[in-house]
């Protein structure tokens, strides 16, 4: 699991100089940069390995009978370990390098591995998801600035702070929100750019349960530790020991903070309202002209195992001590059973954040092993990272073993296959754009704006692609909606154009024939090379499209559909939803199309794009 | 708002000993007395007050009492019926309207009490519950119709649990204007499409059998009905220019407005459920000036909605629904707001094998708590489901191996069914 420094400056360089490529960052000009210091990573010897939970998994697949399938594909592991690390597909180059290499090498997914995680776009990847978790996409507020959120976790994430203690930021955060910048641009603001001096971007998550001190607790209580208390905000749990009493106390050392309004006189219009927040040494007075919360505000604070935490303006210290404690039984459990989850499908315990006496989980001795590990590593999510991903049981096929031979968990609980799902939204547009080169295209028209393109297809993906993974369905979760995105919508129509900046372009380009040219599609679409019978279709397709009577080419976007005209009215003509900006981008590739052979490469990497191989995460 | 989000909802784990109480009290069910009358209804339309709209100020005024607010109640068409003066184009069509006073329950949260209104049942994360939209699309949905038999618009409604995704709602988030994504990219006509889609289709076969995955093939069902949509002629049912100018006038210059229109056009092309939101009644704050605010928007879109249906006779056969998640506190806070109040609400009835003209049940003289006739989400959702002919007690298998039925124990109302 060391080898995972092993990897050279030039590989480590490259791979940087590709991601700040994708984030429409120039690379470096510097010398190679030498590989990123390591981590508190494994350097004592008592922590876990990769080889000690497939150990113990694999005592548990025997125990129940259970066979595992076939190991995947280099091409399919890449891509899976890419999607699940990092967010987004590997680019071409680095899928072909990886394959270069000899197929036997045992070293060789470890190194990869080491390659993944140093990459500079874990924080990028782990700053959407954990802002998904906490922050969600309701930050409507005047006073939240999203933007300033995401930096203060990009950054800690960037610098690997362990999990405790970015908990710990998030649950005693005082100062600045923001430093009033325009609230359109807090809302694109990936979180890429450093944080500003003068603000703490951790108490927007703060501010935006400022007047719910009840949800802030049950919020707080399910993402933090993995337990649900929120029902007991207006009566006794029914089935577990929760009384209304217990959860009033623990959202009692929610409501410790005071406001401050920095701009009491009226901020900027459109601009974030600029609020301080301090802690306070008893119950907010805003909270007592709520009726609903006097039982609240009267309430001790005490954690959910009844500890006390104290008096004064230190609960919120005592609450973030208490909930990252090593004694917690829950906080590591919870984390640990999270990035389970995340990789391999579904969790130990199921729903994630559903710990309950009645809900006692798959293997919890496995998860119990894994959580003390977590603890004894410092709290280090890249360790956890790269021990899961490192096993043989993330290495699974998708593909079911013949029947005679397998047999398969009738529960599903037990890992033994890989399971088949839907990319998430964001996964998935970065998958797109990365793929299709979007960000280049966008960029080679002089004219967009890179950050509100993103934001704006982003917001439009997040409510299209929002999966809602519940039901342990077989079934595939999907919808008319999101089938006719990816159809017709504007990012696949444009992404497949053959526009300057593409990804399409520069393949066509290059120097080749047919085969060289299907190839690297396949590549950068699928991450894997095709097989000799899809090169021989797909030859045959182009033959046939060149066979076709000459279509007159469209007119450019000069003179759009009567249709989309309409729409576009229409869409300008309501308040609050902004036109598409990418709307007739792909039409501007006119010129360029001007063969049937080049009309027939959009087609098949159009094809690509849209496949359910492409879609899914197998 | 809570900031629970749709995924995380189900996880809420709590088990309702209410239901089990209040069943006691309700008079025998009529499916259960033996045969399931005939459905009057052939579609639904739910008109959906999003926050929880102040009964107070709405459809149970207490003008006069210290809490009752500054509105006035005016006189209906219904005799004994009286409404906020902020409603004088539904008070002239009252005598079509049956109006629940008593609707009661125990869920003070925002998501959880939303997922009660729409499903019957209280969160639980053993099972996800379908929404009534989402039985009605499973069970009277045409699979091989090409518009969607369950639409959202204006907001995200709720799915159909464990019936699947493909008996969920489809959400059109503005009515007005066609659906996202139906019209062909630039640069590619049918014949090109074509190509491509057939390219795809075979693609996605050779995937599938190499996974051996079903999702795969539920992949490619769900892109043969996508196909099937964008190239039908029923999509002008979302194109409002298809109706006359005094038509969409009278149901006001609004998306709302124009999503009731959208609803019409939708169930005379067979839709089975149309869900049309409308947001902004969570008045903790400036309760009085928002609530007439909505009010002005709900008005006209509702009484057009029942004079259009009318007009074209599909009012007999179409259930239209009206109600939010809770009511409103008497008590009007510090911000002239009103807070969250469960124990008492309203909701109003018309159309298909409802009794115009009446009022079921009442609250006290504040409108704080129920006094005659207390009813229950699941027994409106069972007398809305009667009424489409789906049988409350009917049961499909969750996949946990539970029978759940269309409502958690709701017995419908013959009060307001004809």
């Amino acid at each position: 699991m060391s080898a995972a420094f092993g990897t050279t400056a030039t590989a480590i360089a490259t791979l940087l100089a590709l991601a700040a490529c994708d984030r429409g960052v120039a690379p470096p000009s510097a010398p190679p940069l030498t590989p990123a210091p390591p981590t508190a990573g494994p350097t004592k010897p008592s922590l876990l390995t990769s080889a000690d939970v497939d150990a113990r998994l694999e005592a548990a697949w025997k125990a129940a009978g259970v066979t595992p399938t076939a190991p995947a594909d280099d091409a399919t592991w890449l891509r899976r370990a890419w999607l699940d690390v990092l967010g987004t597909i590997p680019p071409p180059e680095v899928t072909v390098r990886f394959l270069a290499q000899p197929q036997g090498d045992p070293a060789k997914r470890s190194r990869m591995i080491g390659e993944i995680i140093a990459s500079p776009r874990w924080a990028d990847h782990w700053t959407a998801y954990w802002d998904d978790v906490w922050m969600g996409n309701d930050a409507r507020r005047p006073d939240i600035d999203h933007g300033a959120f995401r930096s203060w976790l990009h950054d800690v994430l960037a610098r690997d702070v362990p999990y405790s203690e970015i908990v710990t930021q998030l649950l005693t955060a005082t100062g600045q929100n923001s430093d009033g910048g325009p609230k359109r641009e807090s809302e694109e603001n990936e979180g890429s750019g450093p944080p500003g001096a003068s603000v703490n971007g951790a108490v927007n998550w703060t501010l935006k349960y400022q007047e719910t001190p009840q949800d802030m607790a049950g919020t707080a209580s399910r993402t933090l530790l993995g337990v649900q208390v929120q029902c007991a905000q207006c009566h006794d749990h029914k089935t577990e020991k929760w009384t209304q009493k217990d959860f009033q106390s623990f959202a009692a050392a929610f409501m410790r903070t005071r406001l401050v309004q920095l701009d009491a006189g009226g901020a900027p219009k459109g601009a974030v309202k600029r609020v301080e927040v301090r802690n306070l040494d008893r119950s907010a007075p805003r909270f007592a002209k709520m009726g609903d919360l006097a039982p609240v505000a009267s309430a001790e604070p005490k954690a959910l195992d009844g500890t006390d935490l104290g008096a004064g303006d230190g609960v919120r210290v005592a609450l973030a001590r208490w909930v990252t404690a090593p004694e917690n039984p829950w906080f590591a459990r919870a984390l640990v059973n999270r990035m389970w989850g995340h990789f391999l499908g579904r969790g130990f315990v199921d729903p994630v954040d559903d710990f309950r006496a009645s809900n006692p989980g798959t293997t919890p001795e496995l998860m119990d092993a894994l959580a003390s590990d977590f603890v004894a590593s410092g709290y280090d999510l890249k360790h956890l990272a790269r021990v899961i991903v490192g096993t043989e049981a993330y290495a699974r096929s998708a593909a079911p073993l013949d029947d005679a031979t397998q047999k398969a968990d009738p529960e599903a609980k037990l890992w033994e296959r890989f399971r088949v799902a839907p990319l998430g939204p964001d996964e998935l547009l970065d998958a797109l754009v990365t793929a299709t080169k979007l960000d280049a295209i966008v960029r080679a028209t002089g004219r967009l704006d890179l950050a509100q393109v993103r934001f704006r297809v982003r917001e439009r993906y997040g409510f299209l692609f929002d999966v809602d993974d519940v039901t342990d369905q077989s079934g595939y979760e999907g919808t008319i909606p999101q089938a006719l995105a990816l159809l017709n919508g504007s990012v696949a129509a444009t992404g497949t154009s053959v526009l300057p900046g593409s990804a399409l372009a520069e393949v066509l380009g290059e120097g080749g024939d047919d085969k060289a040219k299907i190839e690297a599609l396949y590549l950068r679409a699928l991450s894997r090379l095709p097989t000799p019978d899809e090169v021989s279709r797909w030859a045959q397709f182009l033959v046939d499209a060149q066979a076709q009577p000459e279509a007159p080419v469209p007119p450019p976007a000069a003179s759009p559909q009567p249709e989309r005209a309409r729409r576009d009215k229409a869409q300008k003509r309501g308040k609050g939803q902004q036109p598409d900006p990418l709307t007739n981008l792909e039409g501007r590739a006119g010129n360029m199309r001007a063969t049937a052979r080049v009309r027939a490469y959009e087609d098949l990497f159009w094809t690509l794009l849209n496949s359910s191989e492409f879609v899914l995460n197998h | 708002m809570d900031d629970l989000s749709r995924r995380t909802l189900i996880r809420v784990g709590v088990s309702s000993a209410f239901g089990a109480l209040a069943a006691r009290f309700l008079a025998p069910s009529l499916a259960r007395a033996g045969a399931l009358p005939a459905p009057k209804a052939h579609a639904c339309i739910l008109l959906w007050l999003n926050g929880g709209p102040s009964h107070l100020d709405t459809f149970d005024p207490k003008p006069g009492r210290p809490t009752g607010g500054p509105f006035k109640a005016i006189k209906t068409r219904a005799p004994g019926m009286m409404l906020s003066e902020h409603l004088p184009l539904l008070s002239e069509r009252a005598d079509k309207l049956a109006l629940v006073r008593s609707m009661s329950s125990k869920e003070g949260n925002h998501p959880r009490a939303q997922y009660y209104v729409h499903t019957g049942y209280a969160p639980n994360p053993t099972v996800a519950h379908p929404s009534l939209g989402g039985w009605a699309c499973a069970r009277l949905g045409d699979p091989t119709s090409e518009l969607p038999a369950f639409v959202s618009i204006g907001g995200p409604s709720f799915g159909a649990g464990f019936l699947g995704v493909q008996n969920g709602p489809f959400v059109l988030q503005k009515a007005g204007a066609p659906p996202a994504d139906t019209n062909l990219p630039p640069g590619v006509d049918r014949a090109r499409f074509e190509r491509r889609r057939a390219a795809l289709d075979s693609a996605d076969e050779r995937f599938a059998r190499a996974t051996g995955d079903a999702k795969v093939d539920g992949r490619r069902d769900v892109y043969a009905k996508a196909i099937r949509l964008m190239q039908t002629p029923k999509l002008d049912a979302f194109d409002v220019s298809g109706d006359s100018e005094s038509v969409r006038r009278a149901y006001g210059d609004t998306d709302f407005g124009r999503g009731c229109l959208v609803a019409r056009r939708l169930v005379e092309r067979g839709a089975k459920f149309v869900e049309v939101f409308l947001d902004g009644w969570d008045t903790h704050q400036n309760n009085f000036e928002r609530t007439k605010g909505l009010m002005g928007t709900l008005d006209p879109a509702f009484a057009g909605l029942l004079d259009d249906l009318a007009a074209r006779r599909l009012l007999g056969s179409t259930l239209v629904a009206c109600m939010g998640e809770f009511g409103r506190t008497p008590h009007i806070n510090a911000n002239d707001g009103r807070d969250h109040w469960p124990q008492a609400w309203s909701a109003a009835l018309a159309g298909g094998g409802i009794r115009g003209g009446v009022v079921h049940g009442a609250t006290d003289e504040d409108g704080a708590k129920v006094v005659g006739a207390p009813t229950r989400a699941p027994d409106l959702l069972a007398t809305m489901a009667t009424l489409l002919g789906l049988d409350p007690a009917h049961t499909e298998m969750s996949p946990a191996g539970r029978p759940i039925s269309v409502t958690d124990d709701g017995a419908p109302i013959p009060a307001i069914m004809t």
